[in-house]
């Protein structure tokens, strides 16, 4: 029984690919047929208006994380920094954040009343920075942990014979790791882009009406608007761009290479006022707004209170919440993991760009109308806790496979080989050379899918019952509602929220995986 | 074999027979699908279920508006057997697609007659919500104006940004403010003080939630008025740190702006669904929404006024106030959808 490495890469890729064909491309041609395609609202100067923004700020939101993330990363990779791997992990932490708390925490730090932006005299109302922070804030945690990533496959003893050739910090940096750690860098840079253009909470509540994105657009035409046609026009153009970006970026990208160092030097002089002055920069960008959601929830009008948490503690539905996103996460997670897994090991064995592309589909297409997708080709499901696991699985998926693929191909060659020639059965040198050696990409992309499950608004893509409400349901719940305490409980929800997501990154993650 | 697989299964049938038999009838099941903001008392239902050995499944389908685009779209495959949170704005359309069965609930008998929603009963009136700016009493006493008193003072340059709203297009009270402009000012009239009032920095949200929660002044936003319910300022007596039934503060922190042609009165039912699987249920469950019980738990839960009338209110109620809402022209509610969409191109488009 010998099939070649192509079709059993292909096999191997069948169940993920049954389940996105299912979970994505099956609604989405429903939802494309239901209305038709009105092409003719591309000659809409408002939507080309719409689409440019939309292009416009995310390129923005891709090239500042690079600016701050890209240097970071090299710094991170090249010396030893105390508490780096709890750097990276809790630099997950924004990636749970429901939209909305986000929002909450952003305002409360540079709104017209912001605890920064008053000191400083800043007023952003108006103006696109508020939405470009939101971005930033979602979206440069990507950045350095996939610049990290390649830049810490790049082996140390090159820049250090660069350095002894008489090039400089920089030169070495710009000459030897940029080019090595390139396909990181345009993995951040492609996912921030993606993540940007793609989002939609976001720029409706930061930036107002006036910098709506395409997202937006699709989501009022589907949802309010009931204008199919001219939503499926929309969904077909920006799935068309983000192909194109991911097609250009999977052509781009090859395996990496060398094996992350260890024994690096402490940081000194130039370099170290760099690295902390970046450290302290994403720190701020990051965290502040979390910092502020939790301050809130420990803050009434009259002075500090712990009287949210109290009311989040006796609250007899928290147990609830709490006991639904563990289970829901976890059962995500298994799904995540086995189909990203899998994907991940079809692609690299058939070597398929195809299949790599493919495993990013369900980061291109627009919720709202797999949303609707599933209402029309699943009424009887689109209430069903089946559905509901499968589309929180599809969410995470391609994080996994993003993260154990660039491990496999990093594979050294010969270790496989000569764990054969050394007797091993095929099996058995996958279990002591694959597995330990990719164990630590899968820890990381499970982490990642893991916090996207976590904090998403069950909402958005099935039917909830009130049974299944999550942290992230009761924390929307009580932000529709009047009144200081909803508010405040809101915030305490966000920081149990918080504190579990962090505990189980911990659990998860060793702070080094990785996503291309 | 072929005749011991088939003793085997006349067995199997025999039993599973003579267990009906004995067993109680499983209880049905009725799935009733509701905007995200329902909320009733676990212990009613409960009581709705023993009464008819039923099990109500809830299904949430998002906003109102969204919730009834939804249930258009799979009306061939309906989601569920009863429908709650659709009102008076959706109503036309609702009706033109023909999602709802016509049942008038005997209880609609005492739901005062400007309250019912239409004659046929495609949908009972459930509750009153009534739509209207409220004011964040703090915030306003520094800016040391005088409180408004119509809406076109909101045009004026020292009334600039002080006050946020929900988009119609993306947002149910947005919508209901909508049509009261429009009610007011009529068609034309309505879309030049939209135009004006943007000028002026009247600023607009997607949802609700962004409006009150982040840019409302008493939420640590900019604006001291906000569009919300006139139930607002009791929410936010009922929902103060260290709220306590017995003593009852001598003012909320925010107060009703009830400015005139800014209020609508919305009006939230409950139907039963073309299709519906259970519908002798159905109608049942519509009785239940409108039985005296579910509405007197109805304000202090959903924060909007019971349909019926004669249920009393709790005393935090006294906060809110209760404007007289000018009747609203059948034109102005014959098509809301269209008043959406050319407010879109008059206002927000426009540039």
């Amino acid at each position: 029984m010998t099939l070649s490495p192509t079709l059993r890469g292909w096999l191997l890729a069948l169940p993920p690919l049954l389940f996105l064909g299912l979970l994505l491309a099956l609604p989405l041609g429903r939802t494309l047929a239901e209305g038709g395609v009105n092409l003719g609202i591309w000659r809409d100067p408002y939507f080309l208006g719409r689409l440019g923004w939309t292009l416009g700020q995310a390129s923005g939101t891709a090239l500042l994380a690079l600016a701050v993330g890209g240097p970071l990363a090299y710094l991170l990779s090249r010396y030893d920094v105390p508490g780096k791997r709890a750097l990276l992990r809790v630099l997950l932490l924004p990636f749970v954040t429901p939209t909305l708390v986000a929002v909450l925490g952003i305002t409360a730090l540079l709104g017209p009343r912001g605890w920064l932006s008053g000191p400083l005299g800043l007023d952003l109302e108006g103006t696109p920075a508020l939405l470009i922070f939101g971005n930033l804030f979602f979206n440069l945690p990507v950045m350095v942990r996939l610049a990290h990533g390649g830049f810490s496959r790049v082996p140390p003893a090159l820049i250090g014979a660069a350095r002894t050739l008489g090039a400089s910090g920089l030169r070495a940096a710009l000459s030897v790791a940029l080019p090595l750690a390139l396909p990181g860098l345009m993995a951040g840079f492609i996912l921030v882009f993606l993540y940007s253009a793609l989002s939609f909470g976001l720029p409706l509540a930061l930036g107002g009406e006036r910098y709506a994105t395409l997202e937006v657009e699709i989501y009022t035409l589907t949802a309010y608007q009931l204008r199919l046609s001219e939503a499926s026009a929309l969904i077909a153009g920006q799935l068309l761009l983000t192909l194109a970006a991911t097609w250009a970026y999977v052509r781009l990208l090859r395996g990496g290479t060398g094996v992350p160092a260890n024994n690096l030097p402490p940081a000194r002089g130039a370099a170290a006022l760099l690295l902390w002055s970046l450290v302290a920069l994403v720190l701020l960008i990051c965290f502040g707004p979390l910092v502020a959601v939790v301050v809130r929830g420990l803050l009434g009008s009259g002075g500090p209170t712990l009287g949210y948490w109290r009311g989040v503690l006796t609250d007899p539905d928290t147990p609830l919440l709490l006991g639904n996103t563990v289970r829901f996460g976890l059962l995500a997670l298994a799904g995540a993991a086995l189909l990203g897994t899998l994907h991940a090991l079809g692609a690299w064995l058939a070597r398929s760009r195809t299949l790599d592309l493919l495993s990013l589909l369900p980061l291109m297409v627009s919720p709202v109308s797999l949303a609707v997708g599933y209402l029309l080709a699943y009424p009887a499901l689109s209430a069903t806790l089946p559905m509901l696991i499968a589309a929180y699985t599809l969410l995470g998926f391609p994080l996994v496979t993003r993260s154990v693929l660039p491990a496999l191909r990093a594979l050294p060659p010969r270790t496989l080989e000569a764990a054969r020639t050394l007797g091993a059965t095929a099996l058995a040198a996958h279990r002591t050379v694959t597995l330990p050696l990719t164990l630590p990409a899968l820890r990381g992309g499970a982490a990642l899918a893991l916090a996207t499950v976590l904090g998403e608004f069950g909402a958005t893509l099935v039917l909830t019952r009130p049974e299944w409400a999550t942290l992230s349901v009761g924390l929307y719940e009580r932000l529709g509602r009047p009144g200081e305490r909803n508010l405040g409980e809101a915030c305490a929800l966000a920081t149990v929220l918080l504190l579990l997501a962090g505990l189980s990154f911990t659990l998860l993650d060793g702070g080094e995986g990785e996503v291309t | 074999m072929f005749k011991q697989v088939m003793f085997k299964k006349a067995l199997l049938l025999g039993l599973l027979l003579a267990g009906a038999a004995h067993a109680q009838p499983a209880p049905t099941t009725l799935t009733v699908i509701t905007h995200d903001s329902f909320d009733v008392d676990k212990k009613l239902v409960a009581q709705f279920e023993q009464a008819n050995h039923a099990r109500v499944r809830f299904v949430k389908g998002g906003d109102a508006g969204e919730l009834l685009n939804r249930l258009i779209l799979t009306r061939r495959a309906p989601l569920a057997d009863v429908v709650y949170g659709l009102d008076n704005t959706l109503l036309p359309r609702a009706r033109a697609a023909g999602i709802l069965e016509a049942y008038k609930s005997p209880n609609l008998a005492r739901v005062p007659a400007a309250d019912r929603l239409d004659d046929a009963g495609l949908l009972n009136t459930v509750d009153r919500g009534l739509v209207a700016l409220n004011y964040d009493r703090a915030a306003w006493a520094k800016t040391g104006l005088p409180l408004p008193k119509s809406l076109d003072d909101l045009k004026k340059p020292q009334y600039a940004r002080l006050t946020v709203v929900p988009s119609p297009a993306t947002s149910s009270p947005g919508l209901a403010f909508l049509l009261a402009t429009v009610n007011h000012y009529g068609e034309a009239g309505a879309w030049a003080w939209w135009r004006e009032a943007r000028a002026n920095g009247l600023k607009v949200t997607r949802g609700w939630s962004d409006a009150y929660e982040k840019d409302f002044s008493k939420n640590g936003g900019r604006s001291p008025i906000v569009l919300s319910y006139a139930s607002s300022p009791a929410a936010e007596v009922f929902y103060a740190d260290g709220y306590d039934p017995r003593k009852l503060p001598a003012q909320s922190p925010t107060a009703n702006l009830f400015l005139p042609g800014s209020t609508f009165r919305q009006l939230e039912g409950v139907g039963v669904l073309r299709g519906a699987k259970q519908p002798e249920l159905a109608r049942k469950f519509v009785d239940f929404m409108l039985s005296a019980p579910v509405q007197a738990d109805i304000p202090t839960r959903m924060w909007v006024y019971p349909a019926v009338s004669g249920v009393p209110l709790d005393p935090v109620f006294r906060f809110a106030g209760q404007p007289e809402v000018p009747a609203v022209k059948p034109e102005v509610l014959a098509n809301p959808q269209r008043l959406v969409d050319a407010w879109v191109n008059n206002v927000l488009r426009a540039r």
